[in-house]
């Protein structure tokens, strides 16, 4: 990191990229800089993540979790079912304002099934998915946390080599997730 | 072709010949894809068929030359060689296949595409005594009149041909439209069936009672279930089993709690919130439990065959269906996953009906009621919900991972319960209302 650090700032790349920004700075601002370090970070597929691998399969796409590994739909941070659809605490499926949907004799309609997402992706690929640990970053004005779904694999979910990242015990990252806490940054 | 039925000494006989080569070559080929059809059959297959379907339409309502075309020939020297019958029955068995020689209409191509979306035996030879006929006839009339030319001469027999095919064709083509999923009854639920006579829930009004050609009559109480020579329903916890034919109650108990029923020549079942008990149709009291579930895992509807008792079990962790023999107490799961939903199973001679809905869609399948069996699609609707991007805002698409591989459009239309016949599939609808309750639609699918 130092040697980055010092190639960065001697290496002609680097002086341009400082001449570059104080020319900016002093053309557009503060705001322009802030447009510049945002684009750094929109490398990766989703704020906070720091690396190629791809998400774990998620029944809305994005794979946000809650704190003990279940789905969450991305824009709202509703709990969904494996199907997608927004759940209530006991998995029951409920409508847009959250009112519990009900069969036309006004039982409430069955659960589906509704599995934590490292759990899925090693059900889908054939291995035991675990969490080992996760990293941080400040997403959206909050603390994201960035969790990795470790096994015992050869290659990740993109399907070349897997790397070992945060996850412990020879364990590799298949894929990755994350969980939005409510602490702010 | 029509100079070589029209040169044989016993015309009749040629003509025959031709026509059950023709027959044969077409059953053969279409009978083959429709079999791959059931195998692989999808909504792919069905959408690219009715592409198919649409641009023969156009094609041959416009006169449109017909592409492609296989630039290929009967071989001439068999009605040189061979007895002239022999000959015709081979020049019919090529012709019938319909994919090795020049075809007359765009309609041609249009129909090894239906028979493989259909994936039907018996619609399969439907079409192939329809292609048959269509290219035998024109021959043995024209062979009978003596005009081998007359085609050539005044193409507007052939223009009218055409025409014929693109009509027969999107008449087809709309009449499966609609037959696909037809509406039974508005504001129905939970259908049971027997024979010809279908019973429903109306909610909030009661229970119905149609028989074969007739209208539906409204019957003392809820929830009707019919079975062998049975129709049961309940008023609160009054439970009737009366004739089918008379309406005239056989038997009546009290069973508190009983939300569902079904009824078989031997057996009563039903469902209470959290139970499914099962007893002789012939006697009162509470019968076996077959199954219990702690909320919020709950139980569908039963049904019944023969000995047989079937039911859902959803729950977060997964949902089934199983089947219990009543006499024996063997228990099988037919069906299980831990990613779809398996809901409201019917059973009939054999074959398991049944809702799957999953990530990706809502679909009504039938299989063999046996462990691990194959199941085909009769009906597919869009999923329950729909996707995100994949990728936050403004970042790259590398990475992402989206459950469905093409763009759900999703649909707050809900497939339920499910009842079966020998010709036809039923399944309802339930459609969001107010304050999170649902409305129900009662739709008839044609089995296939």
């Amino acid at each position: 990191m130092l040697s980055e650090s010092v190639a960065a700032a001697s290496s002609r790349r680097g002086f341009l990229a400082r001449t570059g920004r104080l020319l900016v700075g002093l053309a557009g601002g503060g705001f322009v800089l802030e447009a510049l370090r945002a684009q750094k970070a929109e490398a990766f597929h989703f704020c906070g993540h720091i690396y190629t691998t791809g998400s774990c399969p998620h029944p809305v796409g994005l794979p946000r979790i809650d704190a003990k590994g279940f789905p969450l739909r991305a824009a709202d941070g509703k709990p969904v079912d494996d199907l997608g659809r927004a759940v209530d605490r006991l998995g029951r499926p409920v409508n847009a304002k959250g009112a519990l949907l009900r069969d036309p004799d006004g039982n409430p309609l069955p659960p589906a099934p509704r599995t934590r997402v490292c759990t899925r992706a090693g059900r889908e690929f054939g291995f035991r998915g675990q969490i080992d640990g996760a990293w941080y970053r400040c997403c959206g004005g909050h603390i994201r946390k960035l969790v990795d779904c470790c096994g015992y694999v050869g290659n990740r979910i993109n399907g070349d080599a897997a790397l070992t990242g945060y996850c412990y015990s020879g364990r590799r990252v298949f894929c990755v997730m994350y969980y939005d806490t409510k602490i702010k940054c | 072709m029509v100079g070589t039925v029209g040169a044989a000494r016993h015309r009749g006989r040629a003509g025959a010949a031709f026509t059950a080569g023709l027959l044969l070559g077409a059953a053969a080929v279409f009978t083959s894809l429709a079999a791959l059809g059931a195998a692989v059959s999808g909504h792919a297959v069905l959408v690219v068929a009715l592409a198919l379907g649409a641009l023969a339409v156009v094609s041959d309502a416009l006169g449109l030359r017909v592409r492609p075309q296989i630039h290929l020939q009967v071989p001439e020297p068999w009605r040189r060689r061979m007895p002239l019958e022999r000959a015709l029955f081979l020049y019919g068995l090529l012709l019938g296949t319909g994919l090795s020689t020049y075809v007359p209409a765009t309609a041609a191509w249009a129909l090894p595409a239906l028979c493989l979306a259909l994936g039907s035996l018996g619609a399969a030879l439907a079409i192939a005594a329809g292609f048959a006929a269509g290219r035998a006839l024109p021959v043995l009339a024209l062979a009978a009149r003596g005009g081998e030319t007359v085609l050539a001469e005044r193409p507007q027999g052939l223009r009218l041909l055409r025409a014929l095919a693109a009509a027969a064709l999107l008449c087809a083509l709309v009449a499966g439209r609609v037959e696909a999923a037809g509406t039974v009854a508005p504001n129905a639920n939970d259908p049971s069936v027997a024979g010809t006579d279908v019973a429903w829930q109306e909610p909030g009004v009661g229970g119905f009672l149609r028989r074969a050609g007739t209208a539906a009559v409204q019957l003392p109480g809820d929830n009707p279930a019919i079975g062998a020579t049975f129709v049961v329903w309940h008023a609160g916890p009054q439970v009737t089993v009366a004739d089918r034919a008379t309406l005239a109650p056989a038997l009546e108990d009290t069973i508190p709690g009983v939300q569902k029923l079904a009824v078989s020549r031997s057996w009563l079942a039903y469902r209470t919130p959290t139970e499914i008990h099962v007893r002789p149709v012939t006697e009162t009291g509470p019968g076996r439990i077959v199954v219990k579930v702690a909320q919020p895992a709950t139980l569908g509807r039963p049904a019944l065959g023969v000995d047989l008792v079937v039911f859902h079990r959803a729950s977060r962790d997964g949902s089934s269906i199983t089947a219990v023999n009543v006499v024996s107490g063997r228990r099988m799961t037919l069906r299980s996953s831990h990613d779809d939903q398996l809901l409201n199973p019917s059973l009939l001679g054999g074959q398991l009906l049944y809702v799957r809905s999953s990530r990706c869609s809502q679909q009504l399948v039938l299989g063999p009621a046996r462990k691990g069996a194959r199941d085909r699609v009769l009906y597919k609707t869009a999923p329950l919900a729909g996707q995100d991007a994949g990728h936050d805002p403004g970042h790259t698409h590398q990475g992402e991972r989206l459950p469905c591989p093409f763009r759900p459009k999703p649909t707050t239309r809900m497939l339920w319960t499910t009842a079966l016949s020998p010709t036809t599939a039923y399944v309802t609808v339930l459609k969001p209302g107010s304050g999170g309750r649902t409305v129900p639609t009662l739709l008839a699918v044609v089995r296939r």
